[in-house]
């Protein structure tokens, strides 16, 4: 288990503020955020690099603040491997053993089982200089874990490989992870990486923390306007509330017209719909008509991403839409005067919890 | 093993790719590229070796045999290659943990101590001399080293060291902090959470990835207290086999006409510091400035 409470640390204009994680025994933690948000910072904090100026370290209960990089029991992988070049792969993989005084018999017996695990066998007697990303990857991670650690802090550990490298090694780290019950804190700007591994997340922002909870959590229900652009949703409107409607809903003044929430609005709101719950209709099918919370827009660009197909939608508002490629299909927006009807389902609405009055 | 033979596979394809645009062999504007820089290389290389070759051509064999064979070439020999590798040892032993700091900390006067630190290497070598006589014949510290201490450096075999050491050491405190500018600190770092000190971070990491560095650092001081010449005239004499080095026999046999003595002992120089440079490359890798 980890626990950073309430850390702050600054470095030049930056500042990092009452930063507050906690990551439990066995769990896989990503911390999401942009370039420059203070993520590696964070990261450095918490492997004793960086001296934090307020706040508390717990590791599995321990109070490691003050204590050395050495004496915290973490392994730490940074972005950039930082691979020992004048070692071998084996005496790379080994080096804490033997900064530990271990036998070279016994180093090498861990320097076998651990590459054994990661699939390295076969480069133990290379050197640094001739290895691939995923291989450098492979390694350093195998140089972290051999001292077992009981955390193991990532720092962008897969940008610099290729989408088949990356998702190869995002399996094999949530495996590394769950077989030997391992906390780990992984940073990255990726959302795609953070859901194949994260069994919890955070985003965070110059410095300051936005949300913690599940990706699911991130995904659909974010605190602010902030961690929804940052999943990548920009589909969030200022409305009115105007009367309360059947079952719960509430009926809001947007725009020029008027849409049904699902749910409860109090006065002035922020909404969010993410895309790909805009349902889009060809405009001759219809969508069960102009009924509720339906109007008629412009398709205004598209592009094929593989799994959805994007479209960038302008009506009462400007919008952005995923759909199948099926449905893109059936659009038929090359023939037609790329005009359809959208519709929102009252249900697909979230309402911010910020008010803004 | 799948893996990592479609890895390798995808590696040796770029590899190809790249030779097949960059690699200097190949395509006109790389050749004339490498023809370009590689012919500056041969006019010095040339030139050089020109000179070397005119002396040897200059001199009688007899004039070589003399000069082996006496005794007070071989005593100055012998004070050239103990005190130049006396004042390298020193050199490197300030170098490497000065170069070190100059290269990781920041602290209130670093710009002034990097600046004074380069300071010897622009001094004319006959002020660098006349400070050092000044200073442990006219200044109280000085003298109390010389007469309070007991350790005579003025005209005495150790005053060549002292004179070289100030001279040279420069370029070794110069050659280690670049050595570790280059070395990243992040592999420190990491060093420090798999189990090290600071000191251990030091030992293990740092000063092996800086070890070229520093060893061309080490050859530029050798090479240049061992051809140390105007400052020792002053500071330390020339008192036959005693302070007198190579360098300042040559200018004695030059003062007294025997220009061929001279040349001859010029060649034997020339012959040391090559052999010297070449085993000191040899055992200590690569370097990667010089």
């Amino acid at each position: 288990m980890i626990h950073a409470k309430n850390l702050n640390f600054s470095i030049g204009d930056f500042r990092l503020r009452n930063v507050d994680i906690k990551v439990e025994k066995g769990k896989y933690f990503v911390l999401l955020g942009p370039a420059g948000s203070g993520k590696s910072i964070f990261l450095e904090c918490l492997c004793g690099i960086r001296r934090v100026e307020k706040g508390s370290i717990f590791i599995d209960g321990r109070i490691v603040t003050n204590l050395e990089p050495r004496q915290r029991n973490i392994g730490y992988v940074p972005q950039d491997y930082a691979l020992f070049k004048h070692l071998s792969v084996e005496d790379n993989i080994t080096f804490a053993l033997k900064v530990k005084g271990q036998s070279k018999s016994k180093r090498n017996e861990a320097a076998e089982g651990i590459a054994e695990v990661l699939g390295i066998k076969h480069l133990l007697k290379r050197r640094i200089a001739g290895l691939s990303g995923g291989e450098k990857q492979r390694v350093a991670l195998g140089r972290a874990l051999v001292a077992k650690p009981s955390v193991l802090l990532m720092d962008e550990p897969v940008c610099a490989l290729d989408e088949a490298r990356r998702q190869e090694i995002c399996a094999l780290l949530r495996k590394i992870s769950d077989d030997l019950n391992l906390t780990v804190i992984h940073v990255s700007h990726n959302i795609e990486e953070a859901f194949s591994v994260a069994d919890g997340a955070a985003i965070i922002s110059e410095g300051q923390l936005q949300q913690t909870g599940t990706l699911n959590k991130l995904l659909r229900e974010p605190a602010n306007e902030y961690v929804a652009r940052f999943m990548r949703c920009n589909n969030i409107f200022s409305c009115k509330a105007l009367e309360p409607a059947p079952r719960g809903a509430t009926k809001v003044e947007f725009c020029d017209g008027t849409l049904v929430v699902g749910s409860k609005v109090n006065g002035f709101a922020k909404l969010m719909v993410r895309p790909e719950n805009v349902e889009v209709y060809n405009i001759n099918e219809g969508g069960g008509g102009l009924g509720i919370n339906a109007a008629e827009a412009c398709v205004l660009e598209w592009r094929d991403f593989g799994s959805y197909v994007r479209l960038q939608l302008d009506g009462q508002s400007s919008l952005v839409a995923h759909v199948s490629y099926s449905t893109f299909k059936r659009l038929n927006l090359e023939r037609s005067s790329n005009r359809v009807i959208v519709r929102l389902r009252p249900d697909s609405f979230y309402v911010f919890p910020e008010i803004h009055t | 093993m799948e893996y990592s033979g479609y890895e390798n596979f995808l590696e040796s394809r770029e590899e190809k790719m790249l030779k097949s645009v960059d690699s200097p062999t190949s395509g006109w504007s790389s050749r004339v590229f490498a023809a370009l820089t590689l012919f500056f290389v041969a006019v010095f290389v040339t030139i050089i070796a020109m000179l070397i070759i005119a002396d040897i051509l200059y001199i009688d064999k007899q004039a070589v045999i003399e000069v082996l064979k006496a005794d007070f070439v071989r005593d100055s020999l012998w004070v050239s290659v103990w005190t130049s590798f006396t004042a390298t040892a020193i050199s490197l032993l300030f170098a490497i943990p000065m170069g070190y700091a100059l290269s990781r900390f920041r602290f209130p006067g670093r710009l002034l101590a990097d600046t004074i630190v380069d300071l010897p290497i622009v001094f004319p070598p006959l002020v660098a001399g006349l400070t050092l006589l000044v200073f442990f014949s006219q200044t109280f510290i000085g003298s109390w080293i010389e007469d309070g201490l007991g350790f005579e450096f003025v005209f005495q075999p150790k005053g060549i060291v002292l004179c070289q050491l100030f001279v040279s050491a420069s370029f070794a405190i110069r050659s280690a902090k670049t050595a570790f500018d280059d070395v990243e600190l992040r592999g420190e770092h990491v060093a420090m959470t798999l189990g090290c000190t600071r000191w251990g971070s030091f030992r293990y990491v740092a000063l092996p990835l800086a070890k070229n560095g520093i060893i061309a650092g080490g050859i530029l001081t050798w090479a240049r207290a061992f051809g140390l010449f105007g400052p020792l005239m002053i500071f330390a004499g020339t008192f036959r086999g005693r302070t007198e080095v190579l360098s300042t026999t040559i200018y004695l046999e030059l003062s007294a006409g025997n220009l061929e003595f001279a040349l001859a002992i010029a060649l034997l120089m020339i012959f040391i510091a090559l052999i010297s440079l070449m085993i000191i490359r040899a055992v200590g890798g690569k370097a990667q400035i010089l």
